[in-house]
């Protein structure tokens, strides 16, 4: 491999370029030998890293083969973050309302409607692990009774009629309320504004 | 401008003809080169410094795909080159990077440039850097030059993730110190922000205008791509050393369970190898002898290893790429 004829010389030699390419080319061979006997190893590594990290299941939106618990709570916590946001924007543009606007204020919760079903939406969605999912469970009806009732208020005739509900309304609030604390604690992730 | 660095024996001229070196320097292409789809294929050749019997001589050592590179074909009533269709297809993914962080961009989204960012433009200008370095190698191995224009694409590609990266770190990063402790507030951080003050002068010198002005300095100061690839040894031997952590390296999650795969500095060692050995003049003489004996198989058996080092690397850097690019890409930055 490294001999070489140089012109004129008439004899074979050895190149640098020959000893030089040939040592690199056995260190390689070398390193992938090592790489494939450290590649073997992978999955017990792996399995043991999860254990020791404390891993969720296929919960990263990466599709990687792990989540942790603090990811798992920041992306639980991105995905309450904006629907809280918009139900407390929706709640105050019904507060200002409900007392001599019916169209606004019903407008308002008609709005507060579909951030509610959203939120459902994204909250059946969400891969919950085996053991917060019957807490978001409860949640997650828990949101559909408030839902159902801030639509039944939105389709109110009267202002009358409308503020006759907020207490119930108020109620199933608190219901919602109640859970999300529940699942927060679960998921370790603390409320939005919390 | 001599086309060849590979020393001084006398009896080599036929191989050095032959396997045209794109550039000496091994840096970007010369600036000849317009956009990869529309460069001659001697665009990497200075012009006015060839002689007619040179010329000929290249004409006759063209490889068969150069030739075949060379071929019109119609193509929506006008007529493409394979060789610009194959150019842009292999350019494509250059600007990858920086179109991973646009909806960052648009959404003015502060959070992902200040998780991800370094992670997604410092890997792609990385993944850039060593395609631009690549391409002397190959030109070496094969003998062809048609793919040499994208020497070119890939060294501003890199310059652009660089600063990109530069700027974005300098704005979002919450180093103390204001912009300069934010570009330059670590060693690591210093490495790079020399990278970037080389890169930018290296890219606006690439281009015909500068390479007339420079004329024969243009060529050692395009070199200082070298310094740029030594800086990043630095910059990534300072960001994770030479030991590995239990995992919590590179694109992989700590539970992954191959840290040693993801270590940064090994997967740049790992594809520095065979780019350093391929341009170290007495092993391309080597295989020009090779070659010129017939023997191409040694070379290739030869090499092989050596070229799988570098895939081994580059795949890893390329998965780095593809799932911090795709979390900064859809606005949830990974900060692994």
């Amino acid at each position: 491999m490294t001999t070489d004829a140089y012109p004129g010389a008439g004899r074979p030699g050895i190149t640098a370029g020959g000893l030089i390419i040939t040592a690199v080319s056995c260190l390689s061979t070398l390193l992938l030998i090592a790489a494939f006997v450290y590649a073997v190893g992978i999955g017990q590594r792996h399995t043991t890293a999860l254990a020791a990290a404390d891993c969720e299941p296929n919960l990263s939106p990466s599709g990687q083969q792990c989540t942790t618990q603090p990811m798992m709570a920041a992306e639980y916590k991105a995905m309450l973050v904006p629907s809280s946001q918009q139900l407390t924007t929706d709640a105050a543009a019904y507060a200002a309302n409900e007392g001599d606007h019916l169209a606004v204020a019903e407008a308002a919760l008609t709005a507060e409607v579909a951030a509610e079903r959203a939120l459902g939406r994204s909250l059946a969605a969400f891969p919950f692990p085996p053991a917060i999912a019957p807490i978001a469970k409860g949640l997650i009806q828990a949101n559909q009774a408030r839902a159902a009732l801030t639509a039944e208020q939105a389709r109110s005739s009267s202002l009358t009629k409308l503020r006759s509900l907020n207490h119930q309304v108020q109620l199933a609030d608190a219901a919602v309320a109640s859970e999300m604390k529940l699942v927060a604690a679960a998921v370790d992730a603390p409320l939005p504004g919390a | 401008m001599p086309r060849n660095t590979v020393g001084p024996r006398p009896d080599q001229s036929w191989a050095q003809d032959y396997y045209q070196p794109a550039s000496p320097a091994g840096t970007w292409p010369a600036p000849t080169a317009a956009p990869p789809a529309a460069a001659p294929p001697t665009a990497a050749q200075p012009a006015g410094k060839t002689t007619a019997g040179h010329q000929t001589q290249r004409r006759t050592a063209k490889s068969r795909v150069d030739e075949w590179m060379d071929v019109d074909f119609k193509f929506g009533g006008s007529r493409i080159k394979r060789k610009a269709v194959a150019l842009v297809l292999l350019g494509l993914p250059a600007p990858v990077p920086l179109f991973f962080m646009l909806p960052a961009l648009l959404t003015l989204n502060s959070n992902t440039f200040a998780v991800s960012v370094d992670d997604t433009l410092g890997t792609g200008a990385e993944v850039c850097l060593f395609l631009c370095l690549l391409v002397t190698p190959m030109v070496t191995l094969t003998g062809q030059h048609w793919f040499v224009p994208l020497r070119r694409w890939y060294g501003i590609m890199m310059a652009a993730s660089s600063i990109g990266d530069a700027v974005a770190a300098s704005i979002t990063d919450d180093f103390a110190g204001g912009v300069f402790g934010r570009v330059a507030g670590h060693v690591f951080e210093l490495m790079g922000f020399f990278m970037v003050m080389l890169v930018i002068p290296i890219v606006c010198t690439s281009n015909p205008w500068a390479q007339r002005k420079l004329g024969k300095y243009w060529k050692r100061f395009q070199r200082l791509t070298y310094v740029v690839w030594g800086l990043l040894a630095c910059h990534l031997m300072l960001l994770e050393g030479f030991g590995f952590e239990s995992g919590n390296n590179g694109s992989g999650f700590a539970g992954d369970g191959d840290a040693v795969f993801h270590q940064r500095f090994y997967q740049y060692s790992a594809c520095s190898l065979f780019l350093l050995t391929l341009r170290l003049p007495p092993v391309r003489r080597w295989i020009a002898d090779r070659q010129k004996e017939g023997r191409m198989w040694l070379v290739w058996v030869t090499v092989a290893p050596i070229f799988a080092v570098f895939v081994l690397g580059f795949v890893f850097i390329l998965n780095e790429q593809i799932f911090k690019g795709i979390d900064s890409f859809t606005n949830n930055p990974s900060n692994e």
